[in-house]
């Protein structure tokens, strides 16, 4: 056998190298830079130009009684036709008639009731996220509030011995015994959260309390929420969206591509399109909500001049942080929460801030503009900020889990996404945790993952294998994971016993399997 | 292939005490022989441990943390093992395989970092490639100590 050379065999060792960097190439041209879980809509109407509607601000809802007991409010659910495109009337789903939903305010400890009544064509359940509830109201998934005269289904794909099925109308009870900070009510039917909430199932829901008040901070016309929210739109300005089955009732999930997550390319703000906000010259308080169904976001807020104004990050998605935290720029995934301050003291007016989204391209990098109009009064950031924050140590945990979420098979075979490589069964126990435990728990991603958890908040131990990122400072509900990325979370199980869920919070692989229970008892 | 065996037959003439069939790899060339080995076997690994992660365990991640440092380190250890034969047997491809391996190993270390995963699974790939390639070449064919020129010019 004639010897091969060590030139022949390292000319073949050129020739795979050059196949390994055709490769590289490739991907470095195929892949997405940066990384993004979804496909994107595209409108079939003209979309209007960015900065020429005015933002928003979503109605206050008015309790119908107050008393010693607590403030009761009623929320009617039900179809309206709403100009989100300037010319169109677009088809929505609505709490009491508006999108984003009535915003409530209620404080810290004190009982918050709403009944909310359905009149939409499908059932529906309502949950209130980041909300310290008992189980009764927490809106699990099958207890549906099922609309008058329904002759569907009760539960879709699954049957569930212990779903509290109301007709019409529900009572949803809060107690609200938790930090102040901004909660996020919206729809958690199973299998069809992230086409309800698309179509406009979603409000907004303040909790405030006595330390949030010691801090005197921005208030009034000076603090602004904002839910950031994705959409496209139909030839029709109607709202575009891939269901498997479009009236909700029957199969549920989405159509190829859009099994990873639905992507729209309009960027609404309080359900406006790229608004413009006039502000002065002072400093704003921003409660951000990311409400978009799969769209992740990185805000950055530029001035006209170019400069990059400081995000201070003075609160999570539970509250307030110990100490603010200054961003250039701050990734924010499906239904996190961040409270800002921004300072526009230095602009002179006439001027306009950005906020930029620089995870988006195209018109998805825009998200709305500040106009500075006239002066307005200086504050002070304030440097210490919460000193309630709950601290729970490595030591303390009783129990150390590591939960999986990935892409695998619904229980019908298609395409789903799973924890632990099970699809979601509401007759099945996941996790059993015991009242009062501090666990950790240990989540592994292999796409974009925002994992959320029902009932209590959660400290980051540890990001990669490493310290956790700034943003993940202060206590949260929903932290979220990129491809490929783990991180560690701890929390004591405290408050009320019953089932909980803990779920992906990128609403397509919500519907599509990846959600999963947690007993408390 | 011709050209080699040219270089070869000039670095061992006939009759300088060597016969042709005794050319027996070096100590240098068995140290870079070993280095290669280990160096293919633990970034064999690293896929290993990243599919345990993937598939849900958690303290999969730190051993392809740990498995970067112990497979960079090793990648060093074979620039030096290669230096010394480029010295010893009078061979540069070694050394320059090696550092080209260097580079790749520090970018798919920055890229796992970094979670560029459309640079870090490619490249990982790419890596082992190469490392099986250089792992053939040192085990193919002898590396014997060449001091013949050294003597001549001396």
């Amino acid at each position: 056998m004639p010897e091969v050379s060590r030139r022949r065999l390292l000319g073949i060792g050129a020739g795979i190298g050059a196949i390994a960097a055709s490769g590289l190439a490739l991907s470095a041209g195929w892949a997405r830079r940066p990384a993004e879980t979804g496909d994107q809509l595209t409108s079939e109407v003209p979309l209007p130009q960015a900065f020429s509607v005015p933002l928003p601000i979503p109605p206050m809802a008015v309790p119908v009684s107050s008393g010693p007991d607590g403030d009761r409010y009623e929320m009617v659910q039900r179809e309206i036709d709403a100009e989100i495109l300037p010319g169109h009337a677009t088809r929505l789903w609505t709490y009491d008639g508006s999108f984003p939903g009535p915003t409530i305010e209620s404080r810290r400890g004190r009982p918050v009731t709403v009944l909310h009544r359905n009149e939409l064509p499908v059932p529906t359940v309502v949950h209130l996220h980041g909300g310290r509830t008992p189980a009764a109201s927490d809106g699990y998934p099958t207890d549906l509030v099922l609309p008058d005269g329904w002759t569907g289904q009760h539960s879709h794909s699954m049957v569930d011995d212990r779903a509290v099925v109301t007709n019409v109308q529900r009572e949803y009870g809060f107690p609200l015994d938790q930090r102040a900070t901004m909660l996020w009510y919206h729809d958690h039917r199973m299998d069809f959260t992230a086409p309800a909430i698309w179509r406009g199932l979603a409000g907004l829901h303040f909790v405030r309390d006595d330390v949030e008040d010691a801090l005197d901070l921005p208030r009034g016309d000076h603090e602004l929420p904002l839910m950031i929210a994705d959409r496209a739109f139909d030839a029709d300005g109607q709202l575009a969206y891939p269901s498997v089955d479009p009236s909700l009732t029957g199969e549920h999930g989405v159509r190829e591509p859009y099994l990873a997550g639905v992507l729209g390319d309009t960027v609404l703000v309080n359900g406006a399109p790229w608004p413009v906000h006039e502000a002065d010259t002072g400093l704003y308080r921003l409660r951000i909500l990311n409400g978009s169904n799969a769209r992740h976001y990185e805000l950055e807020a530029v001035a006209d001049d170019g400069r990059v104004l400081p995000l201070v990050q003075i609160g999570a998605d539970q509250g307030l942080l110990a100490a603010p935290v200054r961003h250039e720029r701050l990734p924010i995934a499906p239904a996190e929460r961040y409270d800002l301050l921004v300072d526009f003291g230095d602009l002179p007016v006439g001027s306009s801030v950005r906020l930029a989204n620089r995870l988006g391209s195209g018109r998805t990098a825009d998200v709305m503009r500040f106009d500075i109009v006239r002066n307005g009064t200086s504050a002070p950031i304030p440097e210490a900020l919460a000193d309630d924050l709950p601290e729970w140590d490595r030591a303390d945990a009783a129990v150390v889990r590591d939960l999986a979420f990935r892409a695998g098979r619904m229980e019908d075979g298609r395409h789903g996404w799973v924890v632990d490589g099970l699809p979601f069964d509401p007759a099945r126990t996941d996790v059993a945790a015991r009242l009062g435990d501090v666990e950790i728990w240990r989540l592994i991603a292999d796409v974009h993952h925002p994992v959320h958890l029902h009932l209590v908040g959660f400290r980051v131990l540890s990001r990669g294998g490493g310290p956790p990122l700034p943003h993940d400072a202060g206590l949260k509900d929903t932290i979220s994971l990129r491809p490929g990325e783990s991180a560690e979370i701890i929390t004591r199980f405290d408050g009320y016993r019953g089932r909980y869920l803990f779920h992906c919070h990128n609403a397509e692989h919500e519907d599509m399997g990846m959600m999963a229970n947690l007993e408390i008892a | 292939m011709q050209r080699e065996s040219t270089i070869a037959a000039a670095a061992v003439p006939p009759g300088a005490g060597t016969a042709p069939g005794s050319e027996r790899t070096a100590a240098s060339g068995w140290v870079l022989r070993a280095v290669a080995t280990v160096h293919i076997a633990a970034a064999f690994a690293q896929p290993v441990f990243a599919g345990v992660f993937l598939s849900g365990d958690y303290d999969g991640i730190a051993w392809h943390r740990l498995g970067a440092d112990v497979v960079f380190t090793i990648g060093l250890l074979q620039v030096a093992a290669a230096a010394a034969v480029w010295l010893r047997v009078r061979r540069a491809w070694p050394f320059w395989l090696s550092l080209a391996l260097v580079a790749a190993e520090t970018a798919q270390y920055l890229a796992g970092m970094d979670g560029a995963l459309w640079l870090h699974l490619p490249l990982g790939v790419a890596v082992i490639a190469a490392l099986a390639v250089g792992f053939i070449a040192v085990w193919m064919r002898p590396l014997p100590r060449r001091r013949k020129e050294v003597r001549a010019d001396a």
